[in-house]
Order: structure tokens, then sequence, then C-alpha cells
């Protein structure tokens, strides 16, 4: 069997073809060099099949394969998905964490220590108004300076104890917000699972849907930082998706099952939302050491008084339950006697003060650790994040070498073209004038 | 495959690089402008709390010398009445003895009668000594003077103690049990003595002049001693004040220190480590700005 004579035209076009399919490729990437979640694309070329030559047809009596060009097998998107598992799972942890931080901050800033204007310097200033009227305990400024620094305290610790409710209730709010209807988990969940349902549709028809895949990665990544997030691809390309401690999977094929109810097991932010308010979170904790430290000062002032100074038992209600002509210096009819204001200035450095410093530097270990861990996650998600990039990121430097090379193969393939062309020339032109 | 470096990942670590520097800079700026090293209890968490125990500490010394000062002034204004009353009870005795001999007639007597009741009233008087507007001899009833003038002799005040905090759970007493020494009335005291006197010598009497150098005189005697021990109370009391205050300023200085040690920035420290992240965020800057631009295109044709 002989080589058909166009052959070599064809062998040129394929490589024509699959060149400029290349390049196409190449300047896709390059276009998408900076969009979020893009991996990079790769076209795949294999060998046409080869033609056979017969045995009779080679000097040897041996058989041959010639080679018939080039075609492009497939389009196909570079990516670990063992990366995207890591980066998911420290994404989660990375989401519980900054949520924490952000939270304890705030709870940070409301404490405004250490200054003369918190609850600390509020003590200090209060002692001392008992000292000075233990000085002078017939004075009634000594007795007013008493009730102005008792509700100043007052007023500080319902200030404190307001904000910690604020910051508490918020930290719900955006929980709802992200869970509710129209929230970001019910967003990205429908996003999924409308992808899951066309991907499976392109994947039967053969195509590899690169963008869509892009997108769902990047939709699961987004996801992850909310709670834990675990993807199971199915034989027909769609992801089924568990989320945190939802009983039923978020995603299966095009089903969204939310809302769920969730734990602070869940992970990631909305984990972390759940537990700073839980019953043994971080918020709860500083809100019932506050109560606890206002119970203490209002039971330790009110013990050494006939007529109690403070009302109330948390940060909430404590109030100075007297006028200033109320406040005891003795507990003798003398106006002169002072031992009821010397023993409540004794106070000082005493349980509630005590009980409020390690309160403040529970809210500092709180904060430390939590801004610690999101800094730790953070080098660990950016590595990771690295990681993918280095597999996934389109490099110019890459592609414009990709660039030059696919272009030099397509102006090779055309000059191979003019080659065949200026030889069928010969035979058609140059071999006499038979037939015409 | 993890040897591929993109454009994208330079970008990003050389931001992060660039952030860290600038973070790095702005707390050394914020620990040199405030002074202070602990800005937020999450900055450190046990110094914190050390650090609003110190402040407290600092802040009760402090009103622990105010205690001991107002203390030591309340002692110097009942000290100067007794020694006042002493100077006038050794004036009266004086008189006593001079009355006593026998070469004086009855209106010599009558006329040292009317000086004695006139220093009676002048001892009343150093009785109702006052501080900060208080009856420093008048216990708790402090608002009121102990003593009228004139006639009655009954003590108004009360026997219940006035104390000054000198420290955690240590306090010193600082009032002067008067009545002790001057009575209420008829009960042997200084002021029954001395009208006891002022009666003796206006009596005429053998028996009167005869008292007087006798009973009187040792009944004045024996209060003289009562208000010398007063005060050498009062002095003791002051001098437990001042040593108090002294002691006070000692720990002042100490815990002041333990609170610069915890909370104060070291300066040198500081700028130096101001410095050399200067030098580190510049250099971020630098390199961030030449391999960003760099490419293979600036060198195709």
């Amino acid at each position: 069997m002989s080589i058909p004579t166009l052959q070599g035209l064809q062998t040129a076009l394929s490589g024509l073809i699959a060149e400029q399919t290349a390049l196409d490729t190449t300047g896709n990437n390059i276009a998408n060099a900076n969009t979020e979640g893009y991996s990079r694309e790769t076209a795949l070329l294999e060998p046409d099949p080869p033609l056979d030559i017969a045995a009779i047809s080679t000097l040897t009596g041996e058989g041959a394969q010639l080679g018939t060009g080039v075609a492009v097998s497939n389009i196909t998107r570079i990516r670990n998905v063992y990366l995207d598992a890591q980066y998911r799972a420290q994404s989660s942890a990375l989401g519980g964490a900054s949520a924490q931080a952000e939270e304890l901050e705030q709870a940070q800033a409301a404490f405004n220590e250490p200054s003369s204007s918190s609850i600390a310097g509020q003590l200090s200033s209060f002692w001392t108004a008992w000292n000075s009227l233990a000085e002078h305990p017939a004075s009634a400024a000594a007795k007013e300076g008493v009730v102005a620094a008792g509700e100043a305290l007052v007023r500080t610790f319902h200030e404190l104890g307001a904000q910690l409710s604020t910051i508490a209730t918020q930290a719900g709010d955006q929980y709802t917000a992200l869970t509710g209807v129209g929230g970001e988990v019910e967003d990205y969940a429908q996003q999924i699972a409308a992808l899951n349902g066309q991907i499976k549709l392109s994947e039967e028809a053969g195509q590899q849907p690169n963008e869509m895949l892009d997108r769902r990665d990047l939709l699961l990544d987004k996801l992850s930082a909310l709670a834990n997030v675990t993807v199971t691809e199915e034989a027909d390309h769609t992801d089924t998706v568990s989320f945190g401690d939802a009983a039923e999977p978020l995603i299966e094929g095009t089903t969204v099952n939310w809302p769920q109810g969730m734990t602070e097991a869940a992970g990631g932010r909305l984990g972390a939302l759940l537990g700073l308010t839980g019953p043994k979170g971080a918020l709860t904790s500083l809100q019932s050491g506050l109560d606890t430290v206002a119970e203490t000062l209002i039971g330790s002032v009110n013990e050494h008084l006939t007529t109690p100074f403070f009302s109330g038992e948390n940060a909430a209600n404590i109030a100075v339950a007297v006028e200033a002509e109320g406040v005891q210096a003795s507990g003798s009819p003398g106006k002169g006697g002072n031992e009821v204001a010397l023993a409540i200035a004794a106070l000082r450095g005493g349980a509630a003060e005590q009980g409020y410093a390690e309160l403040v530097e529970r809210l500092g270990s709180y904060v430390q650790n939590a801004k610690d861990e999101q800094s730790n996650l953070q080098t660990t998600v950016t590595a990771i994040n690295d990681q993918r990039q280095s597999v996934s990121g389109v490099s110019l430097d890459e592609e414009m070498t990709n660039l030059i090379s696919f272009q030099r193969g397509y102006q090779a393939s055309a000059r191979t073209m003019t080659a065949m062309d200026e030889m069928l020339e010969t035979l058609i032109e140059h071999t006499g004038t038979a037939g015409l | 495959m993890s040897d591929r470096i993109t454009p994208a990942m330079v970008t990003s670590s050389t931001l992060t690089d660039i952030n860290s520097s600038l973070e790095a800079l702005e707390r050394t700026t914020d620990e040199m402008s405030s002074g202070r090293t602990i800005l937020e209890p999450s900055d450190n968490p046990y110094g914190a709390s050390q650090v609003i125990d110190l402040q407290s500490q600092l802040a009760g010394l402090s009103d622990y010398e105010s205690d001991a000062q107002s203390g030591i002034a309340w002692e110097n204004t009942a000290s100067a009445a007794m020694s006042s009353m002493n100077e006038v009870v050794q004036r009266v005795r004086e008189l006593l003895l001079e009355a006593a001999n026998g070469t004086n007639s009855q209106n010599d007597r009558e006329i040292i009668a009317e000086q004695v009741e006139q220093l009676t009233e002048s001892v009343k008087q150093d009785a109702n000594a006052q501080y900060a507007g208080e009856y420093v001899f008048a216990g708790t009833a402090s608002t009121e003077p102990p003593y009228e003038q004139g006639a009655n002799d009954e003590y108004k005040g009360n026997t219940e103690t006035v104390s000054r905090a000198v420290g955690p759970s240590a306090t010193i007493d600082i009032s002067t049990d008067i009545a002790s020494l001057l009575g209420s009335g008829e009960d042997g005291k200084l002021l029954d003595t001395l009208r006891t006197i002022a009666k003796d010598l206006r009596g005429g009497t053998v028996e009167d002049v005869q008292a007087l150098s006798s009973t009187d005189l040792e009944a004045l005697d024996a209060n003289i001693a009562t208000l010398t021990k007063l005060q050498a109370a009062a002095g003791s009391a002051t001098d437990q004040l001042q040593s108090a205050l002294s002691r006070n300023e000692d720990l002042q200085t100490s815990i002041a220190a333990a609170l610069s040690s915890t909370d104060d920035t070291n300066m040198a420290a500081a700028s130096i480590a101001y410095a050399n992240e200067q030098a580190a965020y510049d250099a971020a800057l630098r390199a961030g700005a030449t391999i960003v631009q760099e490419s293979l295109l600036n060198f195709l044709q």
C-alpha cells in the first residue's frame, strides 16, 4: 500500500489545528491570570492513528507505520484535589479562629483595660472615695464623693455588661444572617447544586467543563470558611457536600438540604459563633465573670453596712441604693466615727478586685490565643494556597514560553504545508504534458 | 510541580511580608508613643492583671499616705492643745503653792481664785480644739464641742475611738480620751479639781486653806500625771504615723518600679527595634517594587 498523495497536507493541517488550539488555551490562561479560582488549562495533544505501510512496500520487506499528525484529545485543568481537601480543612479552622478573634477583640475593646476609665480604674477611685470619707467622716462632701464614685463604677458595670450582651447578640445575628433564607450558606449551596447539574450534563456529553469545575471548587472553598466541609465526588461527577455537623448532606446532586440545625461542633465561622455564645463559650464566660465581680463587690461592701450601699446582684442591675446623707461611715451614732469607712476602704485589693484582675487575665488569654491561632492558621492556609497556586496558578513566564513554542509550531506546520504544496506542484506542473 | 512560582504567589507573599513588616513597625511605634508595652490585655494577659493589681496597690498607698498625713495633723492639733493645757495647769500649781503660803490675805486668795477660774475656762477652750472642722477630743461625736464654756463641766463627747488606716488591715488610733483627764462634773478629775481649788480659795476657812496645800495639790499632781501620759500617748501615735509614712514611701517606690518593669516601654530597646523594623519595611517595599515588575515580557522582542 502506498502513501496517499495528499496525506502530507492533512498531517500539516492537523498540526496547524492542534497548535492553534494550544495557542488559544495559552491565550485563555493569560487572560485568566488574575481570575480568582481559575486553574490553568493545557491542551492535551495526542498523535493521530498511524497509517500502516504494508510489508511489500519497504525495502526490507517489513511493514512500517507512518504518523498522520496530531489531534487535541482534551483540554484539561491542572489541579490537585488533595490540596483542595487540605485547603478546605484549614480554611474552616481559620474561619473559626477569625470569628473568635473578631468577637473577642470587640469584647477586649469594651473592657478598655488598662485605663483609668475602666472598671479597675473606677474601683480604685471608689476605694479612695471611702478612704477620704474615713478621713472626714462627718463631711457631706466626702459622702457625696463616695456616692459619685459609686455611681461612676455602677455606670461602667452597666456599660460593659451591655456591650458584652450586644457583642453576643451580634454574634447570634451574624449566625442567623449567614444561615438564614438568602444567606451565604443557602446561596453557595444553590449555586453548587446548579453547577452539579450542568457539570453532569457536560460530562455525559464527553466534555470536560473546566470553567464550571473551577467555579464549583471556588464556591466550595468559600463554603469551607463557614463550617467544616467534606466533598465526595460521585461517579456522575456531581459533588456530595456534607456541611458542619448537619445531619443531612447540604448538597446531594442538584438537591439542597437547608436549613438544618447545627452545633458548635460545626467548625468554621458558624461553629465559632455558636461556640462563643454557648454555655461554655468565651463570651458567656466573660459575661458571667463580670456578673460575679459585681456580685462580690455588692456583697463585700454591703456586709459592713446596716443600710446597703449597693442594690442588685449582677453587672446589669447593680445600683447605688443610698443618697449621700445615707452613706454610713460608722456604725455608732457619733458623726465622727469612721470604722465602717475604714473597713470598706480596706476592701481595696480584695476579692472583687482580684476577681476582676483574673477576669481581665482570662480575657487577655482568650484574645491572645484566638489571635495566635488565627495567625498560625493564616500562615498554613497561605502555604497550602501557595502549593495550589504552584500547581494550578498561571505563570506568565511559562505562558509566554508556551506562546512562543506553539507559535513556532504553528509556523513550522504552515511551512510543512508549503513544502507539500511545492512537492505537489512539481508533480502536477513539471512532470510532462500528459493529459493537457 | 511545587517548583513552579507564579506571579500571583510572588504578589501575595510580597504583600504579606510588607504587611507584617508594617505591623511590627506600627506596634513598636505604639509602644514608643504610649510608653507602655501592655496596650491591651491580650498583649500580656498575666501582665495586664498585674498592672491592675499594682496600680490599685499604688493608689491604695497614696490613700494611706494621705491618711497618715491627716492623722499626723490631727495628732499635732491634739498635742498642741494638751501642751497648752499643761502650761495652764502648771500655772495653776504655781498659784496654788503661792496661795497656800500663810502670808496671803483672804483678799489675795480671792484674786487667785479668779485667775484659777479664768485658767479653767482656758483648759476647756483647749479641750475644744478643732482639726478640719472636727473636735479632736470629742471621740466620734466630733461635730459638737465636747465642753461648754461656763459652769457646766459635762463631757459631751464619747469614748469611741477614731483611727486612721496606714496599711492593709493596719490602723492607728488617733483619739485621745480627754474625759479621763478633764472628767465630766464632780468626779475628782482635772476640771473638778480646778473648781475645788477655786472654791477652797474663796472659802476662807482654816480647813479650806489647809486643803489647798494638801488634798488639792495632790489631786492636781495626779491630774498632771494623767495629762503627761495622754501627751506621751499622742506623741507615740504621731511617731507610729511618721514611721508608717516613711515605710509607705519606700513601698510606693518599689511598687512603682514593679509597675514600670511590667508595663513601661524600654525606650532604648524599642528604638533599636524601630530602626530595624524600618529598615526591614524599606527593604520589603524595595524588593516588592522590583520583583513584581519583572517578567519574561520585559525581555521578549
